[in-house]
């Protein structure tokens, strides 16, 4: 079984089965058009056009249905939270040995520096769950459920700037242009719900730092029915969700209604036409969504404990906390990929006093969005992960001093996942005691894409789109499924 | 569920065109056989040297019937059983079967199988790709240029092909319904509703041809055609990658919609934009023409590696390039030879070659606004007359200075007499010599009270001419004086000593950063350990500079002086080595403007993220603000040799030492004229360069005089330079012609060379796809292997040739296809026809789709009557841009009504309206878009401020026309948006609407009020609020009608 979507064909299926995809489909991830126009008045299924297969089969059995992906973006330092190195904090002050650096570049920040002195993490660090896994005391809710986490110390990338490090991550290539992963899980998968969106994407609010662009949730050269749709915590979570000033539901339900009337009446004295057909199913679609979207994003029903478990922030709309209670909601009505992004790691100076701040704006919700999924049985099917786009350099950027600076690192970082499909309570891979090289297990940031796919049930080799001649995929060439983390 | 799906999918996939083809007649290769083999095979066995398993290759005959080294024999026309190749594609065996398991691929199809099995009983002929070969014409063709009653040749090869399927062309479409398509195919708009009602009473029989030429003269077909060609040339408001800051190219675009609606000729149109700075006398539109070569994406992210994205933007432009003009996948032969096409990794950086010869940077400065260079300045009429009185103005002050110093001769004897004591040049500002008392500062002989902190790792140090400054290279030593820009006469001497022959090291400058600033300002750098003092605007297409021959001795002590004249030409720039003149070379001398950068005063020895003077030592800095003569450099130098001169009795004195003490004379003040022509001189030049800073500037392309040597790239990588490779085109395609220059120039001649297979059929078939929404060939950015065959190839060879033939009149070219039957019939048709052949491949009906998204909305601020007719100028922000991902205010007014393609473009941050509707995204080079139809594209119609505010606007106009007659609003309505007249049905359907929604808004006034105040367009008072509210749902309802965003 090979390309989901054009699996079932015999005979070069490829033209029509896009056709009515396209034109005369549905968007948003391919909702089932028959069972939606079955439930929309006056039409029943059989009389339905063909539609996609939604939700779609996966390539093998899933172990996860779904993802939540939590970016830390600008590149955490992984040397103070998750890659203890006292060797670093002896050596504290010497110069990066050349046979360390191995000729590796340098971005522009500190390639031109003339001293690069190494820099010891200033955090307390200690072991917590069965492997014995380290974490600094920044993250002190993160270390207790140590257990659910697998923690991957050697992820490496190929990029050393944030703009091309992001898209890499979140594309497979660093150009600005490929579908993002999640583009890719909803053209695999479909969506399991016909009233959401396959893909959301929820960014902290009032971040500073390196900037993001629509392109992280782009559908690429995919249909746009792919692409991420951005949850904004304001009134409209999705563009123009809302009935303008002075349209109610009761008059807006009203004109539908008409509106209809005129499509079916198009319908029947034009002929034959499946976009006429689908643009009906859309705006009842989108009036349902209308209720669908508020409904998911207004917490007024979650208990005090759910608050508490989150922390004071989750009643805070559009803050890390709140926006990882969110995540959960849209994972519990069957979203497929939800990303979370979370500016401002990318500290080339004052890391001190900075990441402190922003693991304090974390540290909770991360914790308390596994508690979370854990309590309602959710954990298993739903994979959680988190990282950033590239860790930072062991030595000091700039001067060296008690408020010192990190710059980029491609060579090793951490991430970790949780819940479906991998074990938890384990550490994967190692660096060097210096915390510059991956020793074991590298794990390249293909690697980590065919892994996400694996465990959703696809083979990243086979889950292709042909585009200007050439299938692509998410993991271009590469990309080798990191078999010993799995369950 | 799935299954349930699946049984209706099936029967319909089985009756797709494609596969019921080969059923009939013979196998064709490159219709049947290629595209299998392409598909499945090509991977592994194809062109692709460095990657072909086995040694086998399938996409030559020759090479497929040789036998493999297996010993097999892959092809043997003729015999099925025989040939390898057959047995591999059938094998029942996973560790036999091709393509294997492990390429994850489909297997071949039994129809395919079948397919190849006849093709080797039936010979196995090759042919070669159909689109390398140029096209020829039809045979037995009338002529095409026969009155409308008469059948077009587009017509008579349709007809022809639709017969063998029996099937022929539909009757016309209504004329409401032919009128509404080719407004919209032609200008992006629908015709008014009294356009519509005229043309329906117009029975003269050119009715629809005066139609199409009233629509082909209109100005709003440039800003049609424009909205497509964006695309193409990856136009975008700003930079795109991480930063994505605004920049300013739409007068590039204006340029576009102008030279549609001139109609320039499409081969030159494509010359220009590919080498206008090329042609003879070039003229300034010709070079704006070639902005489009520098419309990609571009990078200023802190930290990025320059070449890294150079490299990256000279690929992209070769891609531009080939998908736009050629419609081929070049990009694929970045990395390796192309796996499907004849296009080597080789050829891709020849053609490299061609895009790479401009003096650019990799990165855009952030710190700096500047354009990235190379860049041209388009100045108004009035603003170029200044510039011009300011020109002649420094040319008068310099031919008086010139004779001021002339007559300075005469009084050289009296001021040779007033001589005596120390000499001391003059203009000294600032001398950093000797250490403060404390230690730490380089004490200031001028202004003791201002000395330069040694701070940080930089060490004073012991020097043979007292105290210097050992420099770390990472800490910057602070002067408190330079501010200098390019009108300021000024020279700077020092001693250096340096550790290393450096590769490249700061030794001083006045500028904010390298890369992040583009180098703006002035600086003196070790590179190559050979010296280099350049002004500069912006690194490397605007700037003054040259250096040594010689290089620095390590380790011992230099001591060096620059100075610059105020002329900003390297001619001014000098450079001194131990007290003389050194030899150097003109790297750079095209600065065009100021160089006044961010900073106030020179810096030593530290930049930002430049490399510094590590381990370097300084001392002794002067600085001088005006440029000392050479035998006044010499005495900083050493002091003696001048001072003997300056005491020398006047009588002793020989010629030439006269002429040295006359070159100090006139350095250090000369004569009252000279100080005036001197003051005149810095004025008109200070001047003419402030009227350059209001001239706007767009990036180019220029040629420089001598091309880079360009590379092939391991794998596309950067740093991983292999043969050194010449600028050429693919050997697959037609020669380069031997007389043409290897430049982009030649390569425009060799692609508008009307032998030239590709890109007439290209153009056409971008063409044909805005008019039908498919292509003739489908994949439109794919004439390749993995391309789809056209089916109408005759239709598209047969344009091709007109289109050549006509002069590349592109207005031609859209005339001959709209007059056409095959263009005119109607889109609707039966279900078997609409289910057989979905996408209209037959063209056995009229087009029918769904509007692009500009389309979409100019129609109804078009239909409303709120569309501003003004063109062109800076892009403008319409409510959408509110909501986009980085969200900006609205302009005010009419910034909101203004046509789509002049929407703000932000690669990041697009407009989210025109996205839902799938715009692309110009990123990259597009040449035709998706078209979905989903919820989302609903509430924008339904709920977005631009929708609703056009509505109520055309509501309460609909209304105070016709008094109230809500039939006479409803038929207007109807007209004004899907351009005809309603049927009894909708009439009565849209009354029932009127009226539930005009009892709901009177028995909700506030609510009616409220909806009146959507947008910034008043409300018409004479119009009740419960009516026009009412009205408003009316046209609501219409804009959201299928038949609206429908074009059919």
């Amino acid at each position: 079984m090979t390309d989901p979507s054009f699996t079932q064909s015999e005979a070069g299926s490829l033209i029509p089965r896009r056709h009515f995809l396209r034109e005369g489909g549905l968007g948003l991830g391919g909702i089932a058009l028959a069972d939606l126009l079955a439930s929309s008045q006056g039409l029943k299924a059989e009389t339905a056009l063909p539609s996609p297969l939604p939700p779609r089969l996966p390539h093998f059995a899933a172990k996860a249905k779904r993802v939540i992906y939590l970016f830390m973006s600008g590149g955490p330092s992984q040397l103070d939270l998750f890659d203890y190195k006292p060797e670093l904090v002896k050596r504290h002050g010497e110069q990066l040995p050349d046979s360390v650096r191995g000729g590796q570049r340098l971005t522009g920040m500190s390639g031109n520096q003339s001293s690069i002195p190494m820099v010891g993490s200033p955090f307390p660090f200690k072991q917590s769950g069965p492997s014995g896994a380290w974490f600094s005391s920044l993250l002190p809710n993160t270390s207790e459920v140590a257990s659910e986490l697998c923690v991957i110390k050697s992820m490496f990338t190929e990029s050393i700037n944030h703009g091309p490090g992001v898209t890499f991550l979140q594309t497979g290539s660093q150009i600005p242009g490929r579908p993002s992963m999640g583009a890719w899980l909803s053209y695999g998968l479909g969506s399991e719900n016909s009233n959401l969106p396959g893909f959301v994407v929820l960014i902290t609010k009032d971040k500073s730092g390196q900037p993001l662009g629509a392109h992280l949730w782009g559908s690429g050269f995919l249909p746009a029915e792919y692409q991420g749709l951005q949850f904004r915590p304001s009134k409209d979570p999705v563009l123009y969700l809302n009935n303008p000033q002075g349209i109610t539901g009761e008059s807006r339900r009203l004109m539908l209604n008409r509106l209809e009337q005129l499509h079916s009446h198009q319908l029947e004295t034009s002929g034959i036409d499946p976009g006429i057909q689908a643009r009906i199913a859309n705006y009842e679609m989108a009036f349902r969504m209308q209720s669908s979207i508020p409904e998911v994003t207004d917490f007024s029903d979650e208990s005090e404990a759910t608050f508490n478990l989150y922390g004071p922030d989750a009643k805070k709309p559009g803050s890390f906390a709140a926006n990882c209670l969110q995540a959960r909601r849209l994972a519990e009505k069957g979203v497929r990929f939800i990303q979370l992004y979370h500016q401002d790691w990318d500290h080339h100076g004052g890391l001190p006093s900075a990441i402190p701040k922003l693991c304090g704006e974390t540290d909770r919700g991360c914790a308390a969005l596994i508690q979370d999924l854990k309590q309602r049985g959710m954990l298993d099917e739903t994979l959680v992960v988190w990282g950033g786009e590239f860790g930072r350099t062991n030595y000091c950027q700039g001067k060296l001093s008690t408020n010192f600076g990190r710059d980029h690192h491609p060579r090793c970082f951490t991430a970790w996942m949780a819940g479906g499909g991998v074990q938890g309570g384990i550490v994967h891979g190692e660096t060097d005691d210096l915390g510059y090289n991956v020793t074991k297990d590298g794990v390249h940031v293909h690697d980590l894409q065919a892994t996400i796919l694996h465990l959703l049930g696809l083979d990243h080799e086979a889950l292709t789109y042909k585009f200007q001649g050439r299938r692509y995929r998410l993991t271009d060439v590469h990309g080798k499924v990191v078999k010993p983390i799995l369950a | 569920m799935r299954t349930k799906a699946l049984s209706i999918v099936l029967p319909i996939l089985a009756s797709c065109p494609a596969a019921s083809m080969a059923a009939q007649g013979a196998i064709e290769f490159n219709r049947d056989v290629r595209p299998i083999l392409s598909d499945k095979c090509f991977g592994c066995h194809g062109p692709d040297s460095g990657h072909r398993k086995a040694g086998l290759r399938l996409d030559q005959r020759d090479a497929a019937m040789k036998a493999a080294k297996s010993g097999e024999v892959p092809l043997k026309p003729g015999d099925t059983a025989g040939s390898h190749l057959f047995e591999r594609i059938t094998s029942p065996d996973k560790d036999e079967v091709m393509p294997p398991p492990e390429a994850k691929m489909e297997r071949l199809t039994k129809a395919e199988v079948e397919t190849i099995r006849r093709w080797i009983a039936e010979g196995a002929e090759y042919q070669p790709l159909w689109s390398f070969i140029p096209p020829k014409a039809p045979d037995a063709r009338p002529n095409p240029t026969a009155g409308p009653s008469e059948e077009n040749e587009i017509d008579r090869l349709v007809r022809a092909r639709l017969k063998t399927r029996a099937l022929n062309l539909r009757t016309a479409a209504r004329p409401e319904a032919l009128l509404r398509r080719v407004s919209l195919d032609l200008t992006g708009l629908p015709p008014s509703a009294d356009e519509v009602r005229a043309f329906i009473a117009d029975k003269s029989p050119d009715a629809y041809k005066r139609a199409v030429e009233k629509l082909l003269a209109s100005p709003a077909f440039g800003e049609r055609m424009a909205s497509e060609w964006l695309d193409v040339a990856r136009y975008s408001d700003s930079f795109g990658f991480q930063v994505d800051r605004e920049r300013p190219v739409w007068p590039w675009r204006d340029w576009v919609v102008d030279a549609f609606n001139k109609n320039l000729p499409f081969d030159q149109f494509t010359t220009w934009q590919l080498a206008g700075d090329l042609l003879p006398g070039a003229t300034q539109e010709q070079i704006l023409a070639t902005a489009f070569n520098r419309l990609h994406q571009q990078e200023s992210e802190g930290g990025s590696v320059e070449e890294e994205y150079r490299v990256e933007y000279v690929a992209d432009r070769v891609q531009t390039f080939a998908t736009t003009f050629l419609g081929l996948t070049f990009e694929c032969a970045k990395c390796h030879d192309h796996k499907f096409d004849p296009i080597t990794q080789k050829e891709f950086y020849q053609m490299f070659a061609f895009f790479d010869d401009i003096d650019e940077a990799g990165l855009y400065s952030f710190f700096t606004g500047d354009a990235p260079t190379p860049a041209i300045r388009l100045a108004s009429a009035q603003s170029k007359e200044k510039t011009r009185g300011f020109e002649a103005l420094i040319a008068d002050s310099e031919k008086t200075l010139v004779d001021a110093k002339r007559v300075a001769r005469n009084e050289l004897a009296e001021w040779i007499a007033r001589r005596s004591g120390e000499f001391v040049p003059s203009g000294e500002i600032g001398r950093f010599s000797g250490a403060t008392p404390e230690g730490n500062k380089l004490q200031n002989l001028i202004d003791l009270s201002k000395p330069a902190a040694v701070s940080g790792e930089n060490k004073i140090v012991e020097a043979p001419f007292g105290k210097a400054a050992r420099l770390s290279g990472d800490d910057a030593l602070n002067l408190s004086v330079g501010s200098f820009n390019r009108p300021d006469p000024f020279t700077i001497s020092l001693w250096i000593q340096t550790p290393d022959a450096k590769e490249r090291a700061v030794i001083l400058h006045r500028s904010k950063a390298w890369t992040d600033a583009a180098s703006r300002g002035f600086e003196l750098l070790l590179e190559d350990g050979k010296l280099k003092w350049s002004l500069i605007r912006f690194w490397p297409g605007d700037a003054a500079s040259i250096r040594s021959k010689q290089t620095v001795e390590p380790g011992e002590w230099v001591h060096v002086a620059v100075g610059s004249d105020g002329s900003g030409r390297a001619a001014g720039l000098q450079l001194f080595i131990n007290g003389m003149p050194a030899e150097t070379d003109v790297l750079k001398d095209n600065l065009s403007r100021d160089i006044n950068p961010a900073r106030e005063n020179i810096t030593l020895g530290e930049r930002m993220r430049d490399r510094g003077f590590k381990g370097g030592i300084v001392g002794d800095i002067r600085v001088f603000n005006r440029l000392l003569s050479a035998p006044e450099i010499h005495s900083t130098f050493q002091p003696g040799l001048l001072q003997q001169l300056w005491s020398k009795d006047a009588a002793l004195l020989t010629e030439s030492e006269r002429e040295q003490l006359f070159e100090v004379f006139v350095a250090s003040g000369g004569t009252q004229p000279i100080a005036q022509a001197r003051q005149n001189l810095h004025k008109a030049r200070a001047d003419l360069l402030k009227e350059l800073e209001t001239q706007p500037e767009i990036m180019v392309m220029r040629e420089l005089p001598v091309p880079k040597k360009a590379y092939v790239l391991s794998r596309g990588q950067y740093d991983q330079r292999r043969d050194e490779v010449e600028a050429g085109t693919p050997a697959s395609l037609p020669p380069f012609p031997t007389d043409a220059p290897r430049n982009r120039l030649g390569l425009a001649r060799w692609l508008t060379s009307p032998q030239h297979p590709l890109l007439a059929r290209v153009t056409v078939n971008r063409l044909w796809q805005s008019l039908f929404g498919r292509g003739l060939v489908r994949t439109s950015d794919d004439f390749g292997s993995q391309g789809s065959q056209p089916e109408y190839q005759e239709v598209l060879d047969w344009l091709a040739l007109e289109f050549v033939k006509s002069g590349w009149n592109t207005k031609e070219l859209l005339k001959l296809i709209v007059l056409s039957k095959t263009y005119m019939q109607e889109s609707t048709a039966g279900i078997e026809l609409v289910t057989d052949d979905p996408e209209n491949v037959m063209l056995a009906r009229g087009p029918r789709f769904r509007l692009p998204a500009e389309s979409i909305r100019d129609t109804f601020l078009f239909a409303s009557g709120l569309l501003s007719q003004k063109m062109g100028g800076a892009p403008v922000k319409p409510y959408e841009v509110s909501e986009a991902f980085r969200p900006a205010a609205a302009d005010p007014g009419e910034g909101s009504l203004r046509r789509s393609l002049y929407t703000r473009w932000l690669r990041t941050s697009p407009p989210p309206a025109m996205m839902a509707f799938d715009a692309s995204r110009r990123a990259v080079c597009s040449a035709r878009r998706e078209r979905t139809n989903t919820p989302l594209q609903a509430l924008v119609l339904l709920n977005g401020p631009q929708y609703v505010e056009a509505a109520r606007t055309l509501g309460s106009q609909l209304h105070a026309k016709h008094g109230g007659n809500l039939d006479a609003m409803i038929e207007d309505a109807f007209l004004a948006c899907l351009s005809r007249f309603p049927d009894a049905a909708e009439r009565s359907i849209l009354s029932n609407l009127y009226a539930e929604q005009l009892a709901h808004f009177q028995a909700h006034p506030d609510q009616a009020s409220a909806l009146l105040k959507v947008g910034q367009t008043p409300h018409n008072p004479k119009v009740p609020p419960a009516e026009a509210a009412a009205a408003a749902i009316l046209a609501q309802a219409l804009f959201n009608h299928d038949g609206s965003v429908v074009k059919q």
